[in-house]
């Protein structure tokens, strides 16, 4: 099962690649976010007392106050400035993105016949689901490196001490949060019988999806209904977890925030491919 | 039974209500060409996709070289070749990619799967084309790309749905030179198809399938004789001169029957017979005189009391059809 696997994970992966304007278009949105959204949005600069005209005597007030805002700032976002706490969010939201469409191939390899081939042939249904997520989680994964790297090149700052082993903890949760994503909406993918299903679907939880979690804002700030939203919502995790790894925000238990999102993919992968093959016996 | 390469019994599918499939029941000897000639929704798909192991039959069971299609699918699907209705190969590869990939789905490695690539390719004659991107590929070279994608197995018996679906007179002649090369090879091979000229240029048995059942089954020369020679359709002017014509000749012992003011004369030989009918034919005001030799069409009209129709319209896949095949 692992070669077939592997054979028609080649096979999506190269039709993804003759695809070059497909890799520009689903890096557009992402990057708009990160640089218009990210950068646009400057905290730090909102308390700017260089061009503020104080009383002498306020002064020194202010600076204090400054400083506490800053402090409350850091606390708050674990950085200095909002285009890094937004962009590591976004390399988690990415595979969001990139998850909603995933299942579109799998629509398109029924309807144009693809599928009746591989249903005939000597292969366990299995691989032909677990190929395609592997596809998709691979792309998400690409997508996320080079968005982490124009957000590099834009003035991203990662933590001090930052080691390659901080990375590719940020790489294990960035596939972790992408096979969970990639699962529900394969699944839907294997079931649905038009494109337009699978997409009012991503269109409707895509946003919700994001502004409920912790990876525009802190949830924190949120008020407590939703805060409990946040908590049960797996881009929170995901986003603390590579924003721990990447700028050293605290996580206040990094493996207790690992292991539902752990097992939430697991169990995703696992259950989605029961539904899959039963959907493809049909 | 000895011989059988494919064997039907009483297949039976439901689809909820709609019973597509109504216990039909067939042998396919190995090496013979066999071709379920029928129109669209017919059944000829859905009775395909039960003998390739891809849809469970509600009842009935069917044997792929003694493998039951029920319990033995992995056996069945290592033996068969199925090239499906629509052009699967991948726009975005080549076209040896996407043979190399089928290749390889079928356990062969390294350079075995390259060899069986490059062998499927030759066979089809696309050997030179074979590293051009797929979507360069006029509609002939796409057809015997889906051929060749499911060749590399060397399956002991192929089943075509339409295989010619759509194509132009030139390419759908090299399709047909390809099928009956796999014949001499003793392959058997089951085609669907609504064409009736396929049906008779290729096949040694015929099968004509309508709502589900099939209606006869035979050699297309066995067919065609049972409907005894030729019609001969003649357009009369009004009712009355066709009702005269009738009567004329219906005295002079001619099989005739009337449809609103044409008549139709059953004749073992038009040839000999038109002379006889000229006498009456010529008093009356006579339109047009057709002679329709024998043909799976008309078995077919005989036997259903319609016509094959033609492909009912899929806008979906017409847009995708239209966007490959240039």
């Amino acid at each position: 099962m692992i070669r077939e696997t592997f054979v028609l994970f080649v096979r999506e992966t190269k039709r993804w690649a003759g695809r070059r304007p497909v890799l520009v278009v689903s890096l557009v949105t992402p990057l708009f976010w990160v640089l218009l959204f990210g950068k646009s949005f400057n905290i730090i600069n909102m308390v700017n007392l260089e061009n503020l005209e104080l009383p002498q005597e306020y002064y020194a007030i202010a600076v204090k106050i400054v400083e506490v805002i800053r402090l409350r700032i850091f606390e708050i976002f674990g950085s200095q400035d909002y285009f890094t706490y937004m962009a590591s969010g976004m390399l988690v939201v990415i595979t969001l993105f990139q998850g909603t469409f995933s299942g579109a191939s799998a629509i398109f390899d029924k309807r144009l016949g693809y599928m009746t081939r591989l249903m005939a042939a000597p292969i366990r249904r299995e691989s032909i689901y677990l190929a395609k997520v592997a596809a998709s989680v691979f792309r998400a994964l690409l997508l996320s490196l080079i968005l982490l790297m124009v957000a590099y090149i834009a003035g991203f700052k990662f933590k001090e001490g930052f080691t390659v082993l901080d990375l590719a903890a940020a790489v294990t949760v960035v596939v972790l949060i992408s096979l969970t994503f990639t699962s529900i909406f394969m699944v839907l993918g294997f079931v649905a019988d038009s494109p337009e299903a699978l997409f009012s679907v991503a269109n409707l939880v895509t946003l919700p999806l994001m502004f409920t979690s912790s990876a525009l804002f802190p949830v924190d700030q949120m008020p407590e209904w939703l805060r409990l939203i946040a908590s049960v919502n797996p881009l929170t995790y995901a986003s603390d977890l590579v924003r721990f790894f990447l700028i050293g925000k605290t996580v206040s238990d990094p493996w207790l925030t690992l292991a539902p999102l752990a097992a939430g993919s697991l169990i995703t992968l696992i259950v989605g491919m029961k539904i899959s093959v039963r959907a493809l016996e049909a | 039974m000895a011989g059988a390469s494919i064997e039907a019994i009483k297949l039976v599918k439901k689809f909820g209500q709609l019973t597509a499939v109504k216990g039909v029941s067939f042998k396919v000897m190995r090496g013979e060409l066999y071709a379920l000639l029928g129109p669209n929704g017919a059944g000829k798909t859905t009775t395909i996709k039960m003998l390739t192991t891809l849809l469970k039959p509600t009842s009935g069971e069917a044997y792929i070289e003694g493998y039951s299609v029920l319990r033995d699918t992995i056996k069945v699907r290592k033996i068969i070749g199925l090239i499906p209705q629509d052009l699967t190969a991948d726009d975005e590869m080549s076209g040896w990619e996407n043979v190399l990939i089928q290749a390889k789905l079928y356990g062969y490695k390294g350079r075995e799967a390259e060899e069986r690539a490059r062998r499927s390719l030759e066979i089809v004659d696309l050997w030179e084309a074979a590293h051009r991107r797929v979507s360069t590929y006029s509609g002939g070279m796409r057809r015997r790309l889906e051929i060749a994608m499911s060749l590399v197995h060397d399956p002991q018996v192929l089943f075509l749905d339409e295989p010619t679906l759509g194509l132009d007179v030139q390419s759908r002649r090299a399709i047909w030179d390809l099928i009956r090369e796999f014949k001499k090879n003793s392959v058997t091979i089951m085609l669907t198809t609504h064409y009736m000229e396929e049906a008779e240029a290729l096949s040694d048995r015929v099968a004509i399938i309508d709502a589900g059942e099939i209606k006869a089954e035979g050699a297309p020369e066995d067919l065609k004789s049972k409907l005894g020679g030729d019609k001969v359709y003649i357009e009369a002017l009004t009712l009355e001169d066709a009702k005269a014509v009738f009567s004329e000749l219906s005295q002079r012992g001619f099989n005739v029957k009337l449809e609103d003011s044409t008549v139709i004369v059953k004749v073992p030989n038009a040839a000999t017979s038109l002379p006889e009918m000229a006498g009456v034919l010529s008093e009356r005001r006579v339109k047009s005189v057709n002679i329709v030799r024998p043909n799976l069409e008309e078995v077919f009209l005989e036997l259903t009391g319609r016509r094959l129709r033609e492909e009912a319209f899929d806008s979906f896949r017409f847009r995708v059809l239209s966007r490959k095949v240039r």
